[in-house]
């Protein structure tokens, strides 16, 4: 009986599939740049505020974060 | 605008950075010496001080409206730090800028004490403290300095004044009650600030200040000679020396001086030293104090970027940018020469 139930677990699937865990990653890499973001706008914004002409680079700069998850959605194609 | 909540500090930090460029260079300094004070007040209006020469300049003219403009266009930048601050940042700052509520409460007691009227102490006040319009308004109404005091005990000032308002009324002077808010505010400078990483240069910045407080005002007792004790004047919190070690300098001041060099101060003010032990005036020296101050807060701001340091760098420069030109001005009024008043001057 134990045999039997042994041989279970072992041909049972992992606890995450495959396109689970990309999706986890991905998820993870977005709220990690939403988090740097968080502190690069709040930044942007108080410059802008000062100077109009900063507006370029405070968007540029707010959104250069985004990279992290367009390399997260890499990972996620290549599964 | 409050104490709780989260802290943005990167918010605010951006802002601080830009205002700070804008601050006068040494350029516009040299400019400034060799003006007169209309042309002071028409190079301010074309600069950061517009709206306050604008509003300002129907009702005084000259000194007094560059005088007026300043002090206004401090509480408004001072202000401005206070809003955009949320949380710990906000209480951070506020620390610091109770510092104008202790003058201004200091300038409605002197005010009623000379019997000036209401509109010429409303014109003298600096409102850029934590006090709001309202309390600032009941201060100005009150009738008598007891009425003050008593308007004044919700505040942190409260407790203090009450105290002294007794020696007040024995003695008559306003010594007991001007200590006594000086003391308030530097007790709160450091009580209950949370030490970490980032706020430990904060803290080494406030015991500077007091430390260069205490040395100031000893050696100013030195140098009158008068007879009073210096602990009545001892503010607490100083890493530099205890009580009843500063009343035992302040009989000597060759003892005084080389404790201080011997300080952790004395490698930033040692110039100034020299200059104190052949010299006879304590004005250059009490520059040096500043400089070094300035100085210091100045290479503060590039460790943390995102706390309160830089913003505290922000706050010295303006104010000595203040200072600076006011003494232009008035130098240039009382008829001083440019030497004469770039010595005034407190400059990086």
């Amino acid at each position: 009986m134990f045999e039997a139930l042994l041989q279970q677990t072992q041909s049972a699937a992992p606890a995450i599939e495959p396109p689970a865990a990309a999706a986890l990653a991905l998820g993870l890499a977005a709220f990690g740049a939403g988090y740097a973001e968080r502190g690069i706008g709040a930044a942007a914004m108080g410059a802008i505020a000062e100077d109009d002409s900063l507006f370029v680079n405070g968007l540029i700069l707010t959104v250069l974060p985004e990279t992290l998850v367009i390399l997260a959605l890499v990972g996620f194609f290549l599964i | 605008m409050s104490s709780a909540g989260g802290s943005n500090p990167e918010y605010v930090t951006a802002r601080v950075r830009a205002r700070k460029s804008v601050l006068y260079g040494d350029e516009e300094y040299r400019k400034l010496i060799r003006m007169g004070p209309a042309e002071i007040s028409r190079f301010m209006e074309e600069s950061d001080y517009e709206t306050e020469i604008n509003a300002l300049g129907a009702r005084h003219s000259g000194v007094d409206l560059i005088e007026y403009a300043l002090n206004r266009n401090l509480a408004k930048q001072f202000d401005d730090l206070l809003r955009w601050a949320d949380g710990r940042l906000y209480d951070l700052i506020a620390r610091y800028l109770r510092k104008f509520d202790a003058w201004n409460v200091k300038t409605v007691i002197r005010g009623i004490y000379s019997e000036a009227d209401r509109e010429a102490i409303s014109d003298d006040l600096i409102r850029a403290g934590e006090f709001d319009e309202e309390l600032l308004d009941q201060l100005l109404d009150a009738p008598s300095i007891e009425d003050v005091v008593d308007r004044l005990s919700g505040t942190i000032f409260g407790p203090g004044l009450e105290d002294a308002y007794d020696d007040y009324e024995e003695t008559g002077v306003l010594v007991p009650l001007e200590n006594a808010i000086d003391r308030t505010y530097y007790e709160h400078l450091l009580e209950d600030l949370v030490v970490d990483e980032a706020t430990q240069q904060y803290r080494e910045f406030l015991e500077a200040e007091i430390d260069f407080r205490n040395a100031r005002n000893a050696l100013r007792l030195a140098q009158s000679g008068a007879d009073i004790d210096p602990a009545e004047y001892y503010i607490d919190g100083g890493s530099l020396f205890s009580a009843s070690e500063l009343a035992t300098l302040a009989q000597n001041r060759d003892e005084l001086v080389t404790a201080i060099r011997e300080s952790k101060y004395g490698d930033d003010l040692s110039a100034a030293l020299d200059e104190l032990e052949t010299a006879e005036s304590l004005i250059n020296f009490e520059r040096a104090l500043d400089i070094a101050l300035l100085e210091y807060t100045d290479a503060l701001g590039h460790v943390f970027p995102l706390s309160i340091t830089p913003i505290a760098s922000y706050i010295l420069a303006k104010e000595r940018e203040v200072d600076n030109i006011r003494a232009i001005a008035r130098g240039r009024e009382a008829g001083l020469s440019e030497e004469q008043i770039e010595q005034e001057l407190v400059i990086l």
